[in-house]
């Protein structure tokens, strides 16, 4: 079984791969088709043809297409993802500078909401019907509901300015202390714990109460199998390709999908940084940042691909 | 037979409400939504202005009713077509599994791993942001996620005993689909299309944020948030209506959906 | 008009122009200074509107404000634009021309580099003819097309030949791009001027940190021991930070949030009153509405007091559809005040022909307000049979793609040191950014002549005759003059306005302390 296990396992890295590619060329593809390029950008209004045609020369945009590509595939491959045509910096350095950040604010954020939502999906699921039940549903529902720019501003307006608890921005270079930093991820790390649990809490809940309608729990449950029991030790296994899969889902979206956060924080992210390639059409790092969010995805699907693999007897049989 | 609890019939009037308002609103809307009505900016609440008025001082009343039209209409088309594809490849992928489901798979999963606003933000960068585009982008942006969700509910249901004994008993991949998997799925699904609902809601919403969503004149919820947020601080209306209208929109489908028989109690199958 | 403006920048403004206008010297102290011993130590931190990977501290790719307040942070120019925009010396101890062909620059001496490497000519040499060299991508190259030599004829004596006369050089010497960096620089990094602050920290899109430059060639200056300034690119972030404290000034305020600041004890707001406008643009070669008749009637539906009103809050002062505005010595009070007139905007537009077909006016938030203003003249046209479509773009790729290609819509320009490189740039018949292609071989005689006379009264005269003819030939409104706002701590002074931009003409850092 374990042979067969890193087979899959191999085998699935080598797809990711495969992916890693595609998702290269369609982000190629996409940046191509933007109207505008670097060099126009660049000049603003003195964007003049003759300025135009000189910087795009000096930056060797005036090469074809695939021939960039080409190229820029080639230094990925060697591991260097080349330099930023905006500013001449190495983009592996541009990204360095970020990804701490952005893992900082995923890392903490994820160990508060995964726990918190499991909890509630489990304990939901084991109390299904009951008030307690209601009430989580209802209030996961309000809190899903109102828009994370919102959430985020009143958060702001509250503990920023009226009280001044909380700083306004979240970010402060050289900061090492935990706690200040902690401090000063309050409100983000709020506020997509609010904008995340929803879904995995409710998704746990579902997948849960899924597995506990089939004939084996019945069996459990005849055979005088406690609630407790029936929900940690026969239904969650079953359901933990679903739960895992809600949990990887969401803290994927982590890294680059919280660009409203960033820019309401004025945190210095990835989400930012790549937005700020695309309208500037830096296309070395909009390439370098799609590739990275896409590895960071690939790799939390695969874990939860495993996961649920190791979890369900008949799916590891097959 | 089942009743609707009383909380999914209070949700049912709420988006029904909203639907008629935004089929009526030119109808009903007192004054043109674009028309700067008063130079008293960021008004409160007033017999002649319901609502109050915006930044510019033109009627929130009239704004937040023809919001209403963007915001729903868009997210309505946008959610039902990604959990139409979704489902759709989700399910032959989970049945028929083989080369189907490996390339459905990996192609949706690279779709899926660039961040929703993101990816939104390169396609309207790139088209131009128009009602069609911000439709075809929801709708493609979220139709990965509707198909992982189906695709990884099926595989597990297709793993399960009944489903094993149908194909024991030679029943070909449709049947099982429809008389096997599909029944048994409708609840994660339903829950699913709820959610997505919203998230289109603030998916549009947050590209308004950025600027990047419906363009002005033309305005929906998100984006009559955005352009009064200064209000925020001294709670002006302009601000707290089109906020609670986008709350109640989704609360409102959300709590439906939860309360649709069965939905929320799985195991009254 | 004038009224109108000074109310708003209150009394210190206008006894500042005197003082400076009474010729100071090269040096001038902000108006404020007067009153209050400036201070020294403590730090600051300063956000600006935009951070972006395009963060540079390399002059010559400066775009943005906050390329220019960063640079001035580390670098300076051989002169420097005060608040009458006049080029007062900077690096440069003199500057003399022949015939304002052949310039000689004197450079100040003792001055040294953050690195204690002495300033010579060779750096200024440098400095000056990479903004030539077309792999460099300069922005300021169409202004250094004109220095066809530069050399250094002693370590401390630059001179620089011009292909034409240009009595305006030493203003383009000050514009930021010709800021002096070290000969051979080609990495930028990190930044080593000659400026008030060095560079500790610079990380594009992150922020910027510039310690006091105890070695700084202007004696006492600069007060603070650190600034660290970094972008908020959202407006209400940037609001927030500075109402929670976390900021001590934020540049680019809109005239929406300053109801916020001021009713905030602590804070205060600081106006730059200057040339900047958002402009309409009809441009006269477009088809069915590129005739005269159309852009009048565009013209007249301008509700100004309105848009100074709603859109700016009224820190804007009315301008007449031509780009010089009323504080301007060139000003011409003759001219009446186009007023907000349907029946007239009517008459020309049934006139034009244009029928009641959908007009499309392309509007971006890169053109601030244009989209507000717009919407103002599609509910004002509504009700004279004129169907505008606001048609919304992004500010990414505006300038290359929309701006002088859409037959309607929206452009805006910041201030110019002079009413010639204005004029020259925007409204003479073959200028690259004639916005609205308005050709008149009689206003390029104008703009010539004004060039050459040396009479200050039959220059204005003639200034004075083409402001009418663009207000009515041209295919521009330019319905308001808007001011530069920025919010800040009360504690923080020396602010005084220098209308080249906001943050003090992005010149701030050296000129600000903190009261105790």
């Amino acid at each position: 079984m374990n042979a067969a296990m890193l087979r899959l396992i191999a085998l699935r890295l080598a797809l990711g791969l495969l992916t890693l590619a595609i998702v290269s060329a369609l982000v190629f593809t996409a940046t191509e088709l933007l109207p505008g390029d670097v060099a126009e950008a660049l000049l603003g209004q003195s964007a003049t043809p003759q300025a135009v045609a000189g910087l795009r020369a000096a930056l060797h945009l005036d090469q074809p297409a695939w021939k960039r590509f080409l190229i820029w595939a080639g230094g990925m491959l060697s591991g260097d993802p080349g330099r930023s045509l905006v500013n001449q910096l190495p983009v592996a350095s541009l990204i360095g500078n970020r990804l701490p950040n952005s893992l900082k604010l995923a890392g903490l954020t994820a160990c508060v909401t995964v726990p918190l939502a499991l909890t509630l999906g489990i304990t939901t699921a084991m109390w299904r019907g009951s008030r307690y039940d209601r009430i989580v549903a209802t209030l996961i529902i309000g809190i899903v509901s109102v828009p994370e720019f919102l959430i985020a501003s009143l958060a702001v307006m509250i503990f920023a300015v009226k009280l001044r608890w909380l700083p306004a921005l979240a970010f402060r270079a050289g900061v090492q202390d935990f706690w200040t930093m902690l401090w000063l991820l309050a409100m983000p790390i709020g506020t997509l714990t609010l904008v995340g649990i929803g879904q995995m809490a409710r998704m746990t809940r579902a997948a849960l109460v899924t597995v506990l309608a089939s004939s084996y729990i019945e069996m459990a449950r005849l055979k005088g199998a406690g609630p407790i029991r029936i929900v940690l030790i026969h239904a969650l296994p079953n359901a933990l390709g679903p739960i895992v899969n809600a949990v990887a889902l969401s803290t994927s979206f982590l890294l680059g999908g919280v660009i409203i956060v960033e820019t309401i924080f004025n945190y210095p992210g990835l989400a930012k940084l790549m937005v700020d390639a695309v309208s500037t059409r830096d296309l070395p790092l909009v390439q370098a940042c799609a590739m990275l969010f896409c590895g960071a995805y690939l790799s939390l699907v695969l874990i939860a691909d495993v996961v649920a693999i190791l979890a369900n007897p008949r799916l590891r049989q097959r | 037979m089942r009743r609707l609890s009383p909380v999914a019939v209070v949700a049912l009037l709420v988006i029904l409400a909203w639907a008629v308002a935004a089929i009526l609103a030119p109808l009903i809307a007192p004054f043109p939504p674009g028309r700067i009505v008063t130079r008293d900016t960021l008004a409160d609440i007033s017999a002649r202005f319901p609502l109050g008025s915006d930044y510019l001082g033109r009627d929130m009343l009239s704004r937040v009713l023809h919001g209403a039209r963007y915001t729903m209409g868009i997210a309505l088309v946008s959610t039902t077509l990604a959990c139409l594809m979704g489902v759709t490849l989700g399910l032959t992928a989970a049945a028929r599994g083989g080369w189907f489901d490996m390339t459905a798979s990996r192609i949706l999963d690279a779709m899926i791993s660039v961040p929703s606003l993101l990816a939104a933000l390169v396609v309207v960068s790139s088209l131009g942001s128009s009602i069609p585009v911000l439709i075809g982008a929801a709708a493609v942006i979220y139709t990965p996620g509707a198909y992982r969700l189906s695709r990884a509910v099926a595989v597990n249901i297709a793993a399960m005993d009944f489903v094993t004994v149908a194909r024991a008993r030679g029943e070909g991949t449709l049947y099982i689909i429809a008389a096997e998997i599909l029944p048994n799925m409708i609840l994660p699904v339903l829950t699913d299309f709820g959610l997505r609902f919203v998230f289109v809601v603030l998916l549009l919403t947050g590209m308004s944020f950025l600027g990047l969503g419906i363009q002005p004149p033309a305005a929906d919820w998100g984006t009559l948030v955005r352009e009064n947020i200064e209000g925020l601080s001294y709670g002006a209306p302009a601000v707290i209506m089109p906020a609670l209208a986008i709350a109640t929109l989704t609360i409102s489908v959300n709590a439906l959906i939860d309360r649709i028989p069965g939905a929320g109690q799985g195991d009254s199958r | 008009m004038r009224d109108d403006r000074t109310g708003f920048s209150g009394a210190g403004r206008r006894e500042f122009i005197q003082l400076a206008a009474a010729g100071a010297g090269a040096l001038w102290l902000p108006g404020s200074a007067q009153a209050q011993a400036p201070r020294r130590g403590g730090s600051i931190r300063a956000a600006g509107y935009s951070s972006s990977t395009a963060d540079t501290v390399d002059p010559a790719k400066q775009t943005l404000s906050t390329d220019y307040v960063r640079c001035n942070m580390f670098y300076n120019t051989l002169t420097l634009l005060d608040a009458n925009l006049a080029p007062q010396p900077e690096l440069a101890e003199s500057i003399e021309s022949d015939k304002a062909t052949v310039w000689t620059i004197k450079l100040r001496k003792g001055i040294t580099f953050h690195d204690g490497k002495a300033l010579t000519a060779a750096d200024v040499v440098y400095s000056l003819n990479r903004h030539n060299d077309p792999k460099v991508g300069s922005i300021a190259k169409p202004l250094a097309a004109q220095m066809t030599e530069v050399v250094a004829t002693a370590p401390d004596t630059v001179r620089i030949t011009l292909a034409s006369p240009n009595a305006d050089f030493p203003v383009v010497l000050g514009t930021f791009h010709f800021h002096i960096i070290k000969e051979g620089t080609t990495d930028f990094t990190k930044a080593v001027g000659t400026g008030p602050y060095m560079c500790k920290e610079f990380t594009p899109g992150v922020r910027t940190v510039g310690v006091r430059n105890p070695n700084y060639w202007k004696p006492g200056k600069p007060y603070l021991d650190e600034i660290e300034f970094f972008g908020i690119p959202d407006e209400t972030a940037r609001v927030n930070a500075l109402l929670a404290g976390d900021i001590q000034i934020a540049g680019g305020i809109t005239p929406r949030s300053t109801r916020q600041i001021k009713a905030q004890p602590g804070l205060a707001i600081f106006e730059t009153p200057a040339g900047v406008y958002t402009d309409l643009i009809v441009r006269l070669d477009a088809p069915v509405t590129g005739n005269l008749d159309f852009a009048l009637a565009m013209k007249y539906l301008q509700d100004r007091e309105q848009m100074r009103d709603a859109i700016w809050q009224g820190f804007a002062v009315i301008g007449n559809d031509h780009p010089i505005t009323p504080s301007n010595r060139f000003y011409n009070k003759d001219i009446p005040l186009r007023a907000f007139d349907p029946d007239k905007a009517k008459f020309h537009f049934q006139k034009s022909g244009v029928g009641s077909s959908a007009v499309p006016i392309v509007v971006s938030p890169a053109a601030a307000g244009s989209a507000e203003m717009a919407v103002m003249l599609q509910e004002a046209g509504s009700k004279i049979g004129l169907n505008l479509e606001v048609r919304r773009v992004p500010a990414d790729g505006y300038w290359a793609n929309h701006w002088l290609k859409s037959a309607v819509g929206y452009g805006n320009i910041n201030p110019r040191p002079s009413v010639d490189i204005l004029l020259s740039l925007f409204f003479k018949s073959d200028a690259p950014w004639n916005e609205s292609a308005y050709k008149d071989p009689k206003f390029d005689q104008l703009l010539l002549a004004a060039r050459g006379e040396t009479d200050f009264a039959k220059r204005k005269q003639m200034y004075g005759d083409m402001q009418l003819m663009i207000r009515d030939s041209s295919g521009m409104g330019i319905p308001l003059f808007n001011s530069y706002l920025d919010g800040h701590v009360s504690k923080l002074k020396g602010l005084s306005p220098v209308p080249v931009g906001g943050m003090m003409g992005f010149n701030f850092a050296e000129n600000v302390w903190l009261e105790a």
